[in-house]
């Protein structure tokens, strides 16, 4: 993966996407294989699906936890989680607990809580999958604007190909598991900055778009016969 | 039907309250109930107005509380710590558990008169009975707590660079402080339990010898009194309690 490239992982259930994401942040050991990477531990930063704030923290100290694991001061953790909940347009939030906040708010903590750690390589698991339509595109596309700004390199899995072509610069399709591999390999040329829903519109979108639900078709009927 | 405001339910249930006690005075004075069983609640009265106005209340109180509030603090801090050790060694697991689940099955109660034995008819006899309800209790929260701790929370909390103290602080101490804080009305309602229980089975003084006291003297107005003074006494701790856990667990 090169850097500030965005690439996706795309691929029926159980291709293994997930477990590859957990392999990569060191939650799981790999069944074969080695991860490579020339990034430290505390350069990569992973986003889950069900975001998983602690409850019995406020906004502000969530996204200040990460920082002072990595020995920053306190009061200067605490400065710069206000800044960034601010950056996510969450500003005046600080001092809420999730339980507080709407689904939306708490992943834009979640989101603040990784991207305070300035991570080289940012992992996503279906990290919009919980949010509803509207609220998902705004995420989006803070979350795009913010990862090509930094410049931050990320790993997407998703089942939603759409989602996959128009955030993405390469998109890679996983066989069904098990023992999953890499079948196909989709460079998508839709230029940056890019607007999420905008680039659905682009030329080069519908043709890759077929091509991608063709292969991934296949690829679960052709397990499908084989059981 | 017409709908009952939510605002006034407590006024319609203090006044059925007010009817009950007037019916139950007019029974009384009407000589329609024996005051040997049923003594009505002015007589009642006059006996709580009793043992506060001559001050003997007040050593019975005390030894209640001691031992009701002992037992409570013993109780909970040995339950988290043992709950603890058990959620973390499952070979302590495998000797605890029966153990508990066993006491957690009789009724504690029972143990009573072997504290008796054990330790004398004084305070720790009734401290061991007011902690041995609390700690199985607690025990109970802690274990299955730690076991069921959300992992989403550890792998996030490792995926942004903490480490094993890091965990205990931030997930597990938190975790087990909010269980423990959502049963500390039943753990309080416990201690006074084992606390009263202990004191009528063998004692000099407290809340419960004075029950004894007023049940071999065939005392129905001392011991409603008595009754009343104690779910007063609960009422207030649980009010305590309560406030305790809102604010700790405000975030809830």
């Amino acid at each position: 993966m090169g850097e500030g490239s965005f690439v996706s992982l795309v691929g029926p259930s159980g291709s293994g996407k997930s477990s590859l994401l957990r392999a990569v942040i060191g939650l799981q050991q790999p069944l074969s294989g080695t991860v490579e990477t020339d990034l430290a531990r505390s350069q990569v930063g992973i986003l889950f699906q069900d975001d998983a704030l602690l409850p019995w923290k406020t906004a502000r100290d969530n996204v200040a936890l990460g920082l002072t694991f990595n020995g920053m001061e306190r009061r200067t953790a605490l400065a710069e989680a206000d800044a960034w909940l601010e950056r996510l347009d969450l500003a005046g939030f600080g001092d809420r607990f999730p339980r507080r906040l709407s689904g939306g708010q708490r992943k834009r903590v979640a989101l603040a809580q990784v991207l305070a750690m300035k991570p080289r390589l940012l992992l996503m698991d279906e990290p919009f999958a919980s949010l509803d339509a509207i609220v998902r595109a705004r995420v989006v596309k803070d979350v795009v604007a913010l990862v090509e700004r930094e410049s931050i390199s990320v790993l997407l899995v998703t089942h939603d190909l759409e989602e996959a072509l128009s955030l993405s610069d390469e998109v890679y399709l996983l066989s069904q598991g098990p023992r999953a591999r890499i079948t196909e390999h989709y460079p998508v040329p839709i230029p940056r900055p890019r607007d999420p829903v905008h680039s659905r519109t682009h030329p080069a979108f519908a043709p890759l778009y077929e091509r991608l639900w063709a292969d991934l078709s296949r690829e679960v009927d052709h397990r499908a016969e084989a059981a | 039907m017409r709908r009952l405001d939510p605002r006034y339910a407590w006024l319609r249930q203090l006044a059925a309250f007010v009817v009950v006690l007037a019916v139950w005075e007019a029974a009384g004075r009407a000589h329609m109930l024996n005051p040997l069983y049923a003594p009505s609640p002015s007589r009642v009265g006059a006996a709580l107005v009793d043992l506060f106005s001559d001050g003997r209340i007040w050593p019975h109180l005390e030894a209640t509380f001691s031992a009701a509030l002992g037992g409570l603090a013993l109780g909970i801090v040995v339950g988290i710590v043992l709950g603890v050790v058990a959620a973390l060694v499952p070979f302590i697991a495998e000797l605890l558990e029966p153990v508990m689940t066993v006491l957690n099955a009789i009724p504690r109660v029972i143990l009573a008169p072997l504290f008796v034995i054990w330790l004398g008819i004084g305070l720790a006899s009734k401290v061991a009975l007011a902690f041995i309800l609390v700690a199985v209790l607690i025990f109970f929260t802690v274990f299955t707590g730690i076991r069921q701790v959300d992992r989403r929370l550890i792998e996030r909390v490792v995926t942004l660079g903490g480490d094993r103290w890091a965990l205990v602080r931030h997930v597990y101490l938190p975790s087990v402080a909010s269980w423990v804080l959502g049963n500390l009305k039943i753990a309080v309602g416990f201690a006074f339990t084992g606390a009263c229980v202990g004191e009528f089975v063998a004692a000099t003084e407290g809340l419960g010898y004075l029950l004894s006291f007023a049940q071999s003297t065939f005392n129905a107005a001392l011991m409603f009194a008595l009754i009343l003074l104690i779910l007063a006494v609960v009422l207030v701790i649980f009010g305590l309690a309560g406030r305790l856990e809102k604010h700790l667990l405000r975030w809830n």
